[in-house]
């Protein structure tokens, strides 16, 4: 029953694209190199985003000379599934749940949706700033696996990622998603690890 | 005009299709659309395999062997440094620096990545022993999780569809 509800969500994914051009050029340009970030709400991910805009930016910049090269920044954040909040155990074992009232899911999914505006809020600012040809993306569903689909659905030239996410298990020398979407990605995946001096 | 912070860009090659793959892609990144201001340097490594590691069990009549199997992978060593030369300059790179070591690949790639303070190290997909079922090989795989620099991968050459396809 729960595979059923999850891959419901999957296909139901909600996806927002807003096309963002800073300055008056016709959006006529031919996509050539398409690069994809993931973030979420880690510093890791941002770091990623950085580092796109610091190395790439002749190729993402919406100057004449990057615009001859085709080059589109996609952000992608993808959302936990939201009917994981709809059930939560109660009372001694978990032997008892309690559903959760359509108004509390309401409120959950409108924090989410508020979470998701802010990041990716955050990520334009820096891509801005450096006037990079950006479109931001939500997906709800499996990160990993939503990142993967939209890698193959939107023919993505370049893949980034941070090395670590939300799972800070310290052991682990990149976090599940980098390491799944280094396995399974369709394209080139870039995993952007944090400067030397961050070390925790 | 501060050359001196050019970042360096490491790739590491052997003679697989994947890696010749994964210099050419590094090159359109990183090195082909900068033609009027170079941002960042090449270094292209191979790393040789010691003959012990590619003939894997001592049995009688090895010793004989060895020294066949040294020509081999020294021929490969050529190969693999012409092959690569002829890429770059091909798309107009000059490389910085085109080095053979000999020894275990991922170690030679982590202490490449140190020396010449790599801003991202490129490598293929899969490589020495690419077992077909196996979605990345165990260098590629290594080093993206033990590498402090930043690791692409690059996936095998797949066939070109319209890359205008945007539905």
């Amino acid at each position: 029953m729960a595979e059923d509800q999850a891959a419901a969500v999957k296909e139901t994914s909600a996806v927002e694209k807003q096309p963002e051009t800073t300055g008056a050029e016709a959006p006529t340009v031919t996509i050539t190199k398409r690069m994809m970030v993931a973030i979420d709400e880690s510093d890791s991910s941002f770091y990623a985003l950085q580092w796109v805009i610091d190395h790439f930016s002749n190729l993402l910049m919406t100057t004449e000379a990057a615009e001859a090269e085709g080059g589109l920044l996609t952000v992608v954040h993808v959302q936990s599934p939201s009917h994981h909040f709809a059930a939560f155990p109660a009372g001694p074992g978990g032997a008892t749940a309690v559903y959760a009232s359509s108004s509390m899911i309401e409120s959950v999914k409108k924090a989410q949706q508020e979470a998701s505006a802010a990041l990716l809020s955050r990520a334009l600012q820096m891509c801005r700033a450096k006037q990079i040809r950006t479109e931001t993306l939500v997906l709800e569903g499996e990160a990993k696996d939503m990142i993967c689909q939209a890698v193959e659905q939107m023919h993505v030239d370049l893949l980034v990622v941070g090395s670590r996410g939300l799972g800070k298990i310290k052991r682990a020398f990149i976090g599940s998603v980098s390491d799944y979407c280094a396995h399974h990605a369709n394209c080139p995946i870039l995993i952007v690890k944090p400067p030397k001096e961050i070390t925790t | 005009m501060a050359s001196g912070s050019e970042r360096v860009v490491v790739v590491g090659v052997d003679d697989s299709t994947h890696s010749y793959h994964a210099l050419e892609t590094a090159l359109d990144l990183f090195f082909t659309p900068f033609k009027s201001n170079p941002q960042f340097k090449l270094v292209v490594l191979h790393a040789r395999l010691p003959a012990t590691s590619v003939l894997g069990f001592a049995g009688p009549g090895t010793v004989d062997i060895i020294p066949l199997v040294e020509q081999d992978l020294d021929k490969t060593a050529d190969l693999v440094k012409k092959k690569c030369t002829d890429v770059c300059s091909a798309k107009s790179v000059e490389i910085t620096s085109l080095e053979v070591v000999e020894g275990d690949p991922r170690n030679i790639m982590l202490e490449a990545a140190e020396r010449h303070h790599a801003s991202v190290l490129v490598l293929g997909s899969h490589g020495y022993g690419a077992v077909k079922r196996v979605f990345l090989g165990s260098v590629s795989d290594y080093l993206a999780h033990h590498a402090h620099c930043s690791v692409m991968i690059v996936k095998k050459p797949k066939a070109k569809h319209a890359s205008n396809d945007k539905h």
